[in-house]
């Protein structure tokens, strides 16, 4: 996964509906490349079965261990 | 009465006012006269309701003598965050597009609070949709902190946290999605706690992304926090995230000793590039907990670089979806900073959103099993104390998103793990600025933070100290 450039930025907020100018596009690039580099480990190395709804089964699975040790 | 009714706890008024030592008028008046020595200097309030507060005080005053109590709070004047909803109030958002919008709702948290006596103060500033951690805003002006008027306050939650710093408040909600309770908390002194998300519901609360939107308190004690925490959580019909089932005795378990409990300490990331003094008051307070009974062991968690980025792309997607609409109609309304973040949301492809989405249960069973082994993790909530307001007013430069990131390292893998985090009152540097940490639980297990905050706070004083008037 590669950080967007400008040109592709302005290509999808464009398709977003929300037109922006080249200026700002350059200035979304530099905020968000970060946090894709951030990701980049991760993305497309997910199963294919994994669904965001996994987290609320961790979550309450974390809930109900902590209430059984509780004296 | 020698002391100012504000300078008690919330705990502490509550009782006073239900025992008749002290009036809700007393306790509104002095709120009032305080307000008006620090408004000036914080800008903290976004309205002070003046009259309305002191007719409401006098009403709870005459129904508790006729013995009418309308629940634990009763008469106790507050003010939260200016993005509750409540039905026939301006609600800005600390925004000029919300400037005049009047609520028809009022929010589930806050009508808990209502339901146990709470009246209205008035209202907090913030930052511009909750969008931004310094508490600079660029329509009603920055909140300023009140140990040093030029230092930030930390935000979204700047006004809880001025306000509550400087006593002007007895607590006050605020809201945490990448920080915004936790840093307010830290930099200004205070206790805050971001809970686990579904633990209060948000229904009435501004959204701004609504996969990690969590509300909590701002107050002066771990105690008030776990007073608030027991008197809002729970399930309820108009938020279905908020889970079902039975709220915990909070305060019961904030009188638990300590003795016997595992805190971990992170080896790295949370104690990478601290500032000096930061990182004297991480181990300053590690060595009290340790003294308090505490076993301390050090925890390898997995790779949080990865969690703040991930935290980062579906907050600013959520954000921007949000705002689309006024993106298109309104864009010259927003503060530079903020449009500048709303945008940085339409650059993100949906499968780079729903990947970050898929990730989470997973990212979350890999945190809880590296802390399988303790009861809580401490870690800074900042790697510095407050900076200056002048040197993070970035507005949209390219420093902008440098500066932010900095600030929050800390607080957004939190919220992307929808885990609770405690913020306490640890130290002060030698300048005398406050230092915050952050005690990192499991899911749901806010009780475990509280016990262990109010353990700290039960031999220290950081948390009793308060700002001087100038």
């Amino acid at each position: 996964m590669t950080r967007p450039a400008a040109k592709e930025i302005k290509a999808i907020a464009d398709i977003a509906g929300v037109a922006v100018s080249n200026e700002v596009a350059e200035r979304i690039a530099n905020s968000i490349g970060p946090a894709f580099e951030g990701f980049a480990a991760v993305a497309g190395t997910l199963p294919f079965d994994l669904e965001p709804a996994t987290f609320i089964l961790v979550q309450q699975a974390a809930r109900t261990t902590h209430k059984k040790a509780a004296p | 009465m020698n002391t100012e009714p504000t300078l008690m706890s919330l705990t502490s008024v509550a009782k006073a006012i239900a025992e008749k030592r002290v009036s809700s008028r007393e306790a509104a008046q002095s709120c009032l006269d305080r307000i008006a020595r620090w408004q000036p200097r914080l800008n903290a309030f976004m309205t002070i309701e003046a009259e309305e507060v002191l007719a409401a005080a006098d009403a709870a005053d005459g129904a508790l003598a006729k013995g009418n109590r309308r629940g634990a709070q009763h008469g106790v004047p507050l003010a939260h965050k200016d993005m509750y909803y409540e039905a026939g109030k301006v609600v800005t958002c600390g925004s000029k597009i919300r400037r005049d919008f009047v609520a028809t709702k009022t929010s589930t948290a806050l009508q808990r609070l209502k339901d146990a006596g709470t009246i209205r103060l008035g209202s907090l500033q913030m930052a511009e949709f909750a969008y931004g951690p310094t508490g600079h805003n660029a329509h009603y002006g920055p909140v300023h902190n009140p140990w040093a008027v030029d230092r930030i306050t930390g935000g979204s939650s700047s006004g809880s946290g001025s306000a509550v710093a400087a006593r002007l408040t007895f607590a006050a909600m605020g809201s945490d999605t990448g920080g915004s309770i936790r840093m307010p908390a830290h930099f200004c002194g205070v206790t805050g706690l971001k809970t686990t998300y579904g633990r209060i519901s948000r229904a009435g609360a501004m959204p701004l992304s609504q996969s990690l939107d969590t509300v909590g308190p701002l107050a002066r004690t771990v105690e008030d926090c776990a007073l608030l925490l027991g008197l809002m959580a729970g399930a309820d019909a108009q938020d279905p995230t908020a889970v079902a089932g039975p709220v915990p005795d909070y305060m019961a378990a904030a009188r638990e000793p300590i003795k016997g409990l595992t805190i971990g300490v992170p080896s790295a990331f949370y104690v990478d590039d601290l500032d000096p003094e930061v990182a004297r008051i991480l181990d300053e307070t590690v060595a009290a907990l340790k003294r308090e009974g505490a076993d301390i062991v050090q925890v390898e968690l997995p790779d949080q670089r990865q969690l703040t980025a991930s935290c980062q792309l579906v907050l600013a997607v959520e954000a921007a979806a949000f705002h689309k609409r006024w993106l298109i109609e309104r864009p010259q309304d927003y503060g530079p900073q903020v449009l500048m973040r709303l945008q940085n949301g339409l650059a993100i492809p949906g499968v780079i959103y729903l990947e970050a989405m898929r990730w989470r249960g997973s990212a979350l069973a890999a945190h809880l099993a590296a802390v399988a082994g303790v009861d809580a993790v401490i870690a800074p909530v900042a790697p510095v104390a407050a900076p200056t307001i002048a040197e993070t007013d970035v507005g949209n430069s390219p420093d902008a998103e440098s500066v932010i990131q900095r600030l929050t390292r800390f607080t957004r893998p939190i919220n992307y793990l929808g885990l609770p985090s405690l913020s306490i009152p640890a130290g002060f540097t030698r300048g005398g600025l406050p230092v915050g940490m952050q005690l990192i639980g499991r899911s749901f297990d806010e009780a475990m933070l509280l016990r262990i905050g109010a353990a700290f706070q039960r031999v220290t004083d950081f948390h009793e100290r308060a700002p001087k008037s100038a």
